[in-house]
């Protein structure tokens, strides 16, 4: 692709179908071959809004065809090829590795690592909301029903081979953003992070990837990378870490005058049981009330504890952490579960994934929804009926990408 | 607070100093100097020094004592180069020996006499006295490659660089070490006095065993290598193969694993040795044939592990008997390697009745 290649030039017809030579999808799905188009022309006008750094040629790219095919191991020497790449294939995803390597094309074990950013995946299936089960679908992978609600058996045929759609809604974002600010402040308190070198980016459906750029945890193996995961998780705190040990006879009971530095998991722990640790010291003011306490809690302190340390953890996904060959979603790229594109969050109380990920065109189409649903998207609310629609491209690419709707014929 | 580093202090020991840490760059400068071979050690003027490591590896690797004199009745500079002479043959002699347990129980016991001197040069040091922690922040840069910090304004706590800490194994080895049991601030891992210096225990346990693993000799002295002989057989003599002691049953893979650690003279964490314990005394074994196995271990003190299996049988303290952990627990410990024959078990003991059902 060149800078003198036009999108019309790779367009087929002036139908506004936006076919290509390069069509992927199979001729029959319609759904894909129409979604290839909107993709492709997303890319050939908003193709500035993938977030690429420096040394493009030292990471690993890898795309998702319409087709379903997924090429790993490529690399291009500079943005303006792969933005040529991306507009003569329309991929339905794109990834990129957050590693740097100095054969990015090799095989896994030949690549030569460099190194690569902390990933942290924050995903809305893991926090298991509860209006998710509100508003979340399952379809049956055997009749193709979709059914409100979480169900364990098809109401058409009851088939147990069922597949969730994730619907999010405004409450499943904000409980993210909880997650997100969590994670933060661990970031900065206990590995001393600067806010300035941890990006946030809405995941383009159902998540949040926090992105830390710091020279000092660059090099960090794999192995290294998935201590910082349990850390952060809360996986296997020790109780005595808290200046408590047990008695021959089992109890919980602090270990007076003990000098514990009162920070990290500690003071996080302490400020939520409201339990303070005055000078780093356990003194007798801090027994008496650990007491207290511990007779409010039926001598079941530890159980207390743990669900505090639950609260305070981060819910991140540890295999996204420590894998440090895995390719991630390109920053600005449309997540084919969604339509919505990956988007930096400048600051995340103000962050609508809704509104501002939201990038597909406004042209009107007729789509043929498969049940009556709600759709909030760009800050205009949608009802739609079973049956056919007339909704602007981006309101029908979110349902193809989900799966409840069907495009009808393109006149 | 205030960050001091070899950087703004210049590092000046005494000799005395240096005699106690003979693997320092600075201690063996003080050999180097007067051009020492090792082929020196073949004249009778270096024999009081043999024998004086033979009978410190003796007391180690047959008594699991480390008491150990360095004697102070000479010049300073006699001092260290004694002590540096005496740490290098007793390496030789380990080398000659080359028997992976002896190797690790001689490290061992050897970083933990060293790991004395440093915590009695810590207590003893004057709050203000700089130098002595410059020396342990000279052994963590010089040794272990790590830079070591100190919060003065809170306790003086020690504090390392996060991705510095997890270079050193301890950090995955055992759990009170892990990350998550560590505590964390601005980037850094804190560690009290007594922590630093188990961290520098384990650390120099390692080196010694690499330093031993990677001595390329082309000759041995005739006076080391008969001593090292006569050592060797000794142990030979004491240590016999050691067969898995499970009677009519399959060994649990896990507790075979254990077996294969001791055969190699490897330490076992805390929870390697409940396991392995409480297993014996499932398996009916009496607290002399549980002794001599645990008596493998390179800090095996009797006393100790008597009491600690006397208290696993509940035969001390609250008389209750402890019960070989569950499967799960096992594997929380890191210490599962399952295999086939594990297949629908929730506790190794299973296996046991398993066989005896057969």
């Amino acid at each position: 692709m060149t800078d003198t290649l036009s999108f019309d030039s790779n367009n087929s017809g002036k139908n506004g179908k936006h076919a290509s030579k390069y069509q992927n999808a199979e001729p029959d799905d319609k759904n894909k071959n129409w979604l290839e188009g909107i993709f492709r022309k997303y890319y050939f006008y908003h193709y500035t809004q993938l977030e690429l750094g420096e040394l493009i040629n030292e990471h690993e790219f890898g795309f998702r065809l319409f087709d379903g095919k997924i090429r790993r191991h490529l690399a291009f020497n500079d943005k303006k090829e792969l933005y040529a790449y991306i507009i003569k294939f329309s991929p339905s995803d794109i990834f990129y590795s957050s590693s740097r390597y100095q054969s990015p094309t090799a095989e896994i074990d030949q690549k030569g690592w460099i190194g690569s950013d902390l990933i942290f995946d924050i995903d809305g299936k893991d926090l298991h909301l509860e209006c998710a089960q509100s508003h979340n679908l399952v379809l049956c992978k055997d009749c193709s029903f979709i059914s409100k609600g979480i169900i364990s058996k098809c109401v058409g045929c009851n088939s147990t081979r069922l597949q969730i759609i994730d619907i999010p809604c405004a409450r499943c974002i904000k409980s993210l953003n909880v997650e997100v600010k969590k994670l933060v402040e661990i970031l900065n308190d206990d590995f001393g992070i600067d806010s300035e070198c941890i990006f946030v980016y809405f995941s383009g459906n159902n998540g949040y990837h926090v992105h830390v750029v710091d020279k000092n945890f660059y090099d960090a193996s794999a192995k290294k990378r998935n201590a910082f995961a349990q850390y952060l998780m809360g996986k296997g705190y020790l109780i005595e870490n808290l200046g408590i040990r047990r008695n021959n006879e089992g109890a919980l009971i602090p270990m007076s005058n003990k000098i514990l530095y009162n920070q990290g998991w500690r003071r996080r722990i302490f400020d939520s049981i409201h339990l303070s640790i005055q000078n780093h010291k356990i003194d007798d003011k801090f027994v008496k009330k650990y007491n207290r306490m511990q007779d409010a809690n039926n001598n079941n302190i530890k159980d207390a504890i743990n669900t505090h340390i639950l609260d305070l953890s981060a819910k991140i996904d540890p295999n996204v952490t420590m894998d440090i060959h895995r390719i991630f979603r390109l920053a600005g790229s449309i997540n084919s579960k969604s339509g919505l594109i990956k988007a930096f969050c400048k600051d995340l109380d103000s962050f609508n994934p809704f509104v501002d990920a939201c990038f597909i065109g406004d042209s009107k189409v007729e789509i043929e929804s498969k049940l009556n649903i709600k759709i909030s998207l760009k800050g205009k609310q949608f009802s739609i009926k079973t049956g056919k629609n007339t909704l602007p491209e981006y309101v029908a690419a979110y349902m193809i990408c989900k799966g409840i709707g069907d495009i009808q014929n393109q006149t | 607070m205030c960050y001091i580093t070899k950087y703004n202090l210049v590092v000046r020991f005494g000799n005395k100093d240096l005699a106690k840490y003979p693997f320092l760059k600075e201690a063996f400068s003080y050999i180097t100097k007067y051009d020492f071979k090792l082929e020196d050690l073949d004249s009778k003027d270096y024999l009081h020094l043999i024998y004086k490591a033979a009978e410190k590896i003796e007391n180690y690797l047959f008594f699991g004592r480390y008491e150990y004199q360095i004697n102070y009745s000479k010049t300073h500079e006699t001092i260290v180069q004694e002590e540096v002479i005496i740490f290098l043959i007793s390496l030789l002699l380990i080398k000659s020996i080359s028997i992976d347990a002896v190797t690790k129980k001689f490290a061992l016991l050897e970083s933990m006499r060293f790991e004395k001197y440093l915590i009695s040069d810590l207590n003893t040091a004057d709050r203000d006295d700089k130098t002595i922690k410059l020396i342990l922040y000279k052994i963590f840069e010089d040794l272990f490659s790590t830079k070591i910090l100190l919060e003065v304004d809170v306790y003086n706590f020690y504090k390392i660089r996060i991705n510095d800490y997890l270079d050193h194994p301890i950090a995955f080895q055992e759990k009170e070490w892990n990350l998550i049991n560590r505590t964390l601030h601005n980037g850094f891992v804190y560690l009290d006095g007594n922590e630093i210096v188990r961290l520098f225990r384990n650390e120099l346990y390692l080196l010694i065993i690499d330093r031993i693993k990677k001595m390329s000799i082309d000759r041995i002295p005739d006076t080391i290598m008969a001593i090292s002989k006569s050592i060797k057989s000794r142990w030979e003599q004491m240590h016999p193969s050691i067969n898995a002691p499970v009677y009519n049953a399959v060994t649990p893979p896990c507790i075979q694993h254990i077996y294969d650690q001791i055969s190699k003279g490897e330490n076992l964490p805390h929870p390697a040795r409940l396991l392995l314990g409480t297993f014996l005394i499932y398996s009916n074994k009496t607290l002399e044939e549980m002794l001599e196995l645990f008596k493998r271990l390179p800090d095996f003190d009797e006393k100790i592990t008597r009491y600690q299996l006397e208290h696993l049988a509940g035969k001390r303290g609250n008389s209750k008997r402890y019960f070989v952990p569950s499967c799960e627990k096992i594997k929380l410990e890191n210490l599962c390697y399952e295999t086939k024959i594990c297949q629908g078990i929730s506790n190794p003991t299973q296996l046991i009745r398993k066989k005896l059902d057969i």
